[in-house]
C-alpha cells in the first residue's frame, strides 16, 4: 500500500442516517437514474471506471500476492501452495483450488464481525476454476486468501482481479488472466464500478468475469430485472471494461520493478 | 539432531552446495555462520532494526488508523469509536477494546477457520501495555458523565507476519491513536446521542465535543523485541530467526524512558547482563520511532494542506 | 379453467399418464448411485467410462438416457398445504427430484433504511437422506450456493426493482409493522435441477400463501405504537403474477439442456440459471461450473431459456390446478 495513496483519503465520520443526507442523496440517485450525462458523486462519467491500482507482492510470507486499490476499495489476496491437501480430502488427480474471503471489522461504515463471506468465497471460487490448470498440480491445494480492508463498491469484481494477479504472481499455471468488472443499474442509466452508494440505490446489478485473451466469460451474474437488449450492452461492456484492466495486470506482472519507485 | 552434528554435517556441505538450499537444510548452522560474522542473513548489523515506515490514514472507513511496516512485516492498526453508556463503576471513563487478528494472507501458517495460537497472546500484551503505559486518559473518552463515553474498537490486522508482530503492532497502534479524529456528537431531543457529520450538522446541532477532538496522549510506549542466541543479540528479528533462536526478551519503555514491560516468554536461561543490554537497546529504539512518527504526522499534514 | 392441458404440450411424451399426485410408485434412482453436481468430482458419481459416452452421446442426438429431448422436463407434480403450521407450503417433484416449500409470515418491524418495506429472506436446507453426500456437513456448501441462487432471482435489486415480491405490500403501518416472510426449501430428494425445482416450490407455495388481515388501530396511549389485531379467519390472497421462474441449461458437449438429472449434471461443462418473470424479462442470472463460456453462447443460452420459460410456466400452472383441484375434492 503506497503511503501516498494511503494518506490522500480524508476522514468521513461513520454513521449519518440524517434526514438531510437521505434528502441529497435521494436527489443525486435521481440525477443518476434520469440525467445521462450527469456526473457522478466522485466526478466520474457513466462509463469511467475509478483509477485502478494494483501491484504485487505486499505479503512476503506467500507464494504471491496482490494488492488493489479502485478509490476507496482496498483488498489484498495471498496465494498459498500448491501445498498439502487438507488431510480429510480424499485422492484428486487434479489441484484443488479453495478459495476464502473475508472483511476486516472496519472494512465498512458499521463495525463488523470480520468473518468470512461465504458468499464471496463461493464466487471468487467460480470465478477462477474454469481459468486455472488444475491438472498441473494434481493431489495438492492452492489456497487463495482474499482480505478486503476497506469496502467501497464493487468489491467481488475488485477480489476475483486481484485474486488472478495474485495467482499469476505465486506462477500458478492459468489459461488467461479473469479480470472482473460489475455494473449498476440505476433507471435508464447503466453506470460502470459502482461505489457503495450507487450500489445501494441500484434498482439491478451485473457482473462478468471474463478471460480477454481466449474471449470467454467464466462466471456471469445479474439481479434485478433486465430486457435482453440491456443485458448485450451491459455485458459488451463489461468485457471491454475486463480487456482494459487486464492490460494493466499484464503490466505489472510485466515490470514489476515499477514497484520500488512508489 | 544436535547442534554439533548438525553444524559439522553442515559445515561439510557447506561448500558444495547453494546457499539457498544451504539456508533451508540447515538454518542453524547457517544463521551461526552469519553471527560469527557479526553480521545477519539479510545484511543487517546485529543490534540494528529493519527499516519502519508510518502512513496515517490509511483506511477511511475507521476514525483513526495508521499501516506500519516494519521490514517486511506489515500492520494495519484501526480504531473505530461507538457511544455506549458508561458502566456504574467508572461512569466518567470510556473504554477500548482491543483485538490483534491474524488472517490468512498474512502467513502460510494460519488457515481460514483455525485462529492463530499467537493472536490472542499478543492481543493480551497489547492491552496490557496499552492500560498500563498512561499514553490514553481514558476520562477523555467521556461524553457526558454517567451518561454517554466512547469505546474504542482497536483492531489490528497483521497483514504480512516476517517476526517481531507485537512490535509492529504496538507501534501500529501507537500511530493510529495519534491519527485518530473524535467525531463530533450532539444530543437529541430524545436524550440520545448521535454523530455529526457534514457542514450543515456543525451549525445546525449543539455540539458535545467541539474542543474535544484529539485525545492527549501521554508518555508513549516503544517497543523492542531482542533474539538471544547463545553470546549474540539480535535486535528486531525476522520470522526466519525467530523460528531458529533459543530465546526473546520484549522490552517496552515510554518516551520517558521508563519502563513499562519487559517480557521474556521461557526458553533458555539469560543473565542480568544481557537483559540490560536489551534496555539499553530498546531505549535508542524508542528514540528513532520517536521521530519516524513525528515524520509521519508532519507527513500527513503536509499531505492534508495540498 | 386448465388453461395447458398437458397433452397438447407437444414436448411431454403422450404415453405419460397425467400425474397422480402420489407417485411412490414412480421408481426413484437407486440410493446407490450418489449425484455430484460438479464435473470436476465426476468420479463420485460412479459413472463408467460407457455410461458417460452414452450420456454425452444421447444429449448430442437429441435423445437422452430417459428418452426425453434436450429442451424437455420430467415429468411435473405439485402439492399445496402440505405443512399445515405455514402460511403456504407446497411439494414439487420433477422425476426423482423433490423439493418443499414453505413460507410463514410474521409481523416485524420495517428497517430503518427502508421504513416502507417488509422483509423477505430465503434459505435452502438439504436433508441428509436427499443424497449420500448430504450427510454431516456435506451439503453446506450447496445449500449456501442454492440460497444464494434463489437470493438473487428472486429478491431483485438493491432498490427492489424486479423483485419477485413487492416488498411494499408487505408494510401493515409505515416504518411501525410490517410483515416478514420467511422462505424456507428443503431438498428430500436430489436427481438434478434442484435450483429450479426450489424456485417452482417456492412460486407455488406463495401461490398457497394466505397472509391474515390485520386491523390497526393508532392508541396515542402507547407512545404511537400501532396496535394491531391479527385476523384469524380473514387472509389475504398473494399476488404471485410477478414471481419468476428459474430455467437451468446445462451445457453438456456443445448442447444445453432443460432440467438435468444429476447424471447428466456429473457431465457439464457450465451451466446457466436463468430467471424469467411472466413477462420474459430476466431477473436474475447465475452462472455455475468453471468452464468459461463464450459470450454468444451465453446470450443464445439466454434466449432460449426465455422461450423455455413459456413453456415451463403452463406446464407449472397446469400441475398446480391439478394440485388444486385434488385439493378442493
Amino acid at each position: 500500500m503506497s503511503a501516498a495513496a494511503a494518506a490522500a483519503d480524508t476522514y468521513s465520520p461513520a454513521a449519518e442516517a440524517g434526514s438531510k443526507r437521505r434528502e441529497r442523496r435521494e436527489e443525486l440517485r435521481r440525477h443518476l437514474a434520469e440525467d445521462a450525462d450527469w456526473p457522478r458523486a466522485d466526478g466520474r462519467s457513466l462509463h469511467d471506471c475509478r483509477p485502478a491500482f494494483m501491484q504485487t507482492g505486499p505479503t512476503t510470507a506467500a507464494s504471491g500476492s496482490a494488492y488493489a486499490e479502485f478509490g476507496k476499495t482496498k483488498v489484498i489476496v495471498s496465494v498459498f501452495g500448491p501445498r498439502e491437501s487438507k488431510k480429510a480430502m480424499l485422492y484428486s488427480d487434479t489441484g484443488r483450488l479453495n478459495c476464502s474471503v473475508s472483511y476486516t471489522t472496519f472494512a465498512t461504515g458499521i463495525r463488523g464481525q470480520g468473518l468470512e463471506n461465504k458468499e464471496y468465497s463461493g464466487m471468487l471460487h467460480k470465478a477462477l476454476e474454469g481459468a486455472v490448470m488444475l491438472h498441473t498440480f494434481p493431489k495438492t491445494t492452492v489456497d487463495v486468501f482474499a482480505l478486503v480492508l476497506e469496502s467501497g463498491g464493487s468489491d467481488l469484481p475488485i477480489i476475483i482481479s486481484c485474486a488472478s494477479l495474485a495467482l499469476a504472481d505465486a506462477g500458478i499455471m492459468m489459461y488467461d488472466l479473469v479480470t472482473s468488472v460489475s455494473v449498476s443499474c440505476l433507471g435508464k442509466n447503466v453506470i460502470i464500478d459502482p461505489t457503495s452508494d450507487e450500489e445501494a440505490w441500484q434498482d439491478g446489478g451485473l457482473m462478468v468475469s471474463y478471460m480477454p485473451a481466449r474471449k470467454e466469460i467464466t462466471q456471469l451474474t445479474l439481479t434485478g430485472e433486465w430486457t435482453d437488449g440491456k443485458i448485450t450492452n451491459a455485458v459488451e461492456l463489461c468485457m471491454d471494461a475486463c480487456s482494459k484492466l487486464c492490460e494493466i495486470l499484464r503490466e505489472r506482472l510485466k515490470d514489476p520493478a515499477s514497484l520500488a519507485s512508489e | 539432531m544436535s547442534a554439533e552434528t548438525d553444524e559439522t554435517a553442515a559445515g561439510g556441505l557447506a561448500g558444495e552446495m547453494e546457499v539457498e538450499a544451504y539456508r533451508r537444510l540447515f538454518p542453524l548452522a547457517f544463521l551461526e555462520r552469519h553471527l560469527r560474522e557479526s553480521v545477519r542473513p539479510d545484511a543487517r548489523r546485529l543490534a540494528e532494526a529493519r527499516p519502519t515506515t508510518v502512513a496515517l490514514g490509511a483506511v477511511s472507513s475507521a476514525h483513526g488508523s495508521a499501516l506500519v511496516r516494519l521490514g517486511d512485516t506489515a500492520m494495519l492498526a484501526s480504531i473505530k469509536l461507538e457511544v455506549m453508556s458508561p458502566p456504574a463503576e467508572t461512569p466518567d471513563q470510556g473504554s477500548v477494546a482491543v483485538e490483534f487478528h491474524m488472517p490468512p494472507i498474512c502467513s502460510p501458517l494460519v488457515r481460514p477457520g483455525r485462529p492463530a495460537e499467537a493472536a490472542p497472546v499478543i492481543s493480551k500484551a497489547l492491552e496490557d501495555v496499552l492500560m498500563s503505559s498512561g499514553m490514553l486518559n481514558l476520562k477523555e473518552l467521556c461524553l457526558i458523565s454517567g451518561k454517554a463515553s466512547w469505546v474504542a474498537y482497536l483492531d489490528v490486522y497483521c497483514l504480512n507476519a516476517d517476526g517481531s508482530l507485537f512490535d509492529a503492532a504496538l507501534i501500529s497502534v501507537v500511530a493510529a491513536f495519534t491519527h485518530l479524529e473524535i467525531p463530533l456528537v450532539s444530543v437529541g431531543d430524545d436524550g440520545r446521542v448521535f454523530t455529526v457529520g457534514g457542514n450543515e450538522g456543525k451549525t445546525k446541532y449543539e455540539l458535545v465535543n467541539r474542543e474535544k477532538r484529539k485525545l492527549t496522549l501521554g508518555d508513549i510506549p516503544f517497543p523492542l523485541t531482542c533474539a538471544l542466541h547463545k553470546d549474540s543479540i539480535l535486535a528486531d528479528p525476522t520470522a526466519e530467526e525467530e523460528s531458529i533462536i533459543e530465546t526473546s526478551v520484549t522490552v517496552v519503555l515510554d518516551s520517558s524512558g521508563r519502563l513499562v514491560s519487559i517480557q521474556k516468554p521461557g526458553g533458555g536461561v539469560t543473565s542480568m547482563a544481557t537483559i540490560k543490554a536489551c534496555i539499553g537497546l530498546a531505549k535508542e529504539r524508542g528514540q528513532k520511532l520517536k521521530e519516524i512518527l513525528t515524520d509521519s504526522v508532519e507527513a500527513m499534514e503536509v499531505d492534508q494542506a495540498e | 379453467l386448465i388453461s395447458g392441458d398437458l397433452n397438447l404440450d407437444s414436448t411431454l411424451p403422450s404415453k405419460l399418464p397425467p400425474p397422480p399426485v402420489f407417485r411412490s410408485s414412480a421408481a426413484p434412482p437407486p440410493q446407490g448411485s450418489p449425484a455430484s453436481r460438479r464435473a470436476r468430482d465426476d468420479t463420485m458419481v460412479g459413472l463408467s467410462e460407457g455410461e458417460k459416452h452414452f450420456i454425452r452421446g444421447g444429449i448430442a442426438q437429441d435423445l437422452r438416457a430417459d428418452g426425453r429431448r434436450r429442451l424437455q422436463f420430467r415429468a411435473l407434480t405439485v402439492e399445496t398445504g402440505i405443512i399445515p403450521q405455514a402460511n403456504g407450503s407446497a411439494r414439487v417433484r420433477m422425476g426423482a427430484t423433490e423439493v418443499i416449500a414453505s413460507v410463514k409470515a410474521e409481523l416485524g418491524k420495517p428497517t430503518i433504511l427502508h421504513p416502507d418495506k417488509g422483509k423477505v429472506s430465503i434459505y435452502v436446507d438439504c436433508s441428509p437422506t436427499a443424497a449420500p453426500m448430504f450427510e454431516g456437513r456435506g451439503s453446506e456448501e450447496l445449500s449456501a450456493e442454492l440460497s444464494v441462487g434463489l437470493q438473487r432471482c428472486l429478491l431483485g435489486g438493491k432498490s427492489g426493482a424486479g423483485a419477485a415480491i413487492d416488498l411494499s405490500s408487505l408494510i401493515v403501518v409505515e416504518g411501525k409493522a410490517c410483515w416478514d416472510l420467511y422462505i424456507d426449501g428443503l431438498v428430500v430428494s436430489s436427481d438434478g435441477n434442484l435450483l429450479d425445482a426450489l424456485a417452482a416450490a417456492i412460486k407455488v407455495a406463495l401461490s398457497d400463501t394466505g397472509i391474515p388481515k390485520v386491523n390497526v388501530s393508532l392508541n396515542n396511549e402507547t407512545d404511537g405504537e400501532p396496535e394491531v389485531d391479527i385476523s384469524d379467519e380473514e387472509f389475504l390472497q398473494f399476488d404471485t403474477s410477478g414471481v419468476p421462474v428459474i430455467i437451468t441449461l446445462t451445457k453438456v458437449g456443445k448442447h444445453y439442456i432443460v432440467d438435468a438429472t444429476s447424471e447428466e449434471e456429473s457431465q457439464m461443462s457450465s451451466a446457466v440459471s436463468v430467471s424469467v418473470n411472466s413477462h420474459g424479462q430476466i431477473c436474475g442470472l447465475t452462472k455455475r461450473g468453471g468452464a468459461g463460456l463464450d459470450p454468444s453462447v451465453i446470450f443464445d443460452m439466454i434466449s432460449v431459456a426465455k422461450n423455455v420459460s413459456q413453456r415451463f410456466y403452463t406446464l407449472l400452472e397446469s400441475a398446480f390446478a391439478a394440485a388444486e383441484a385434488v385439493a378442493d375434492e
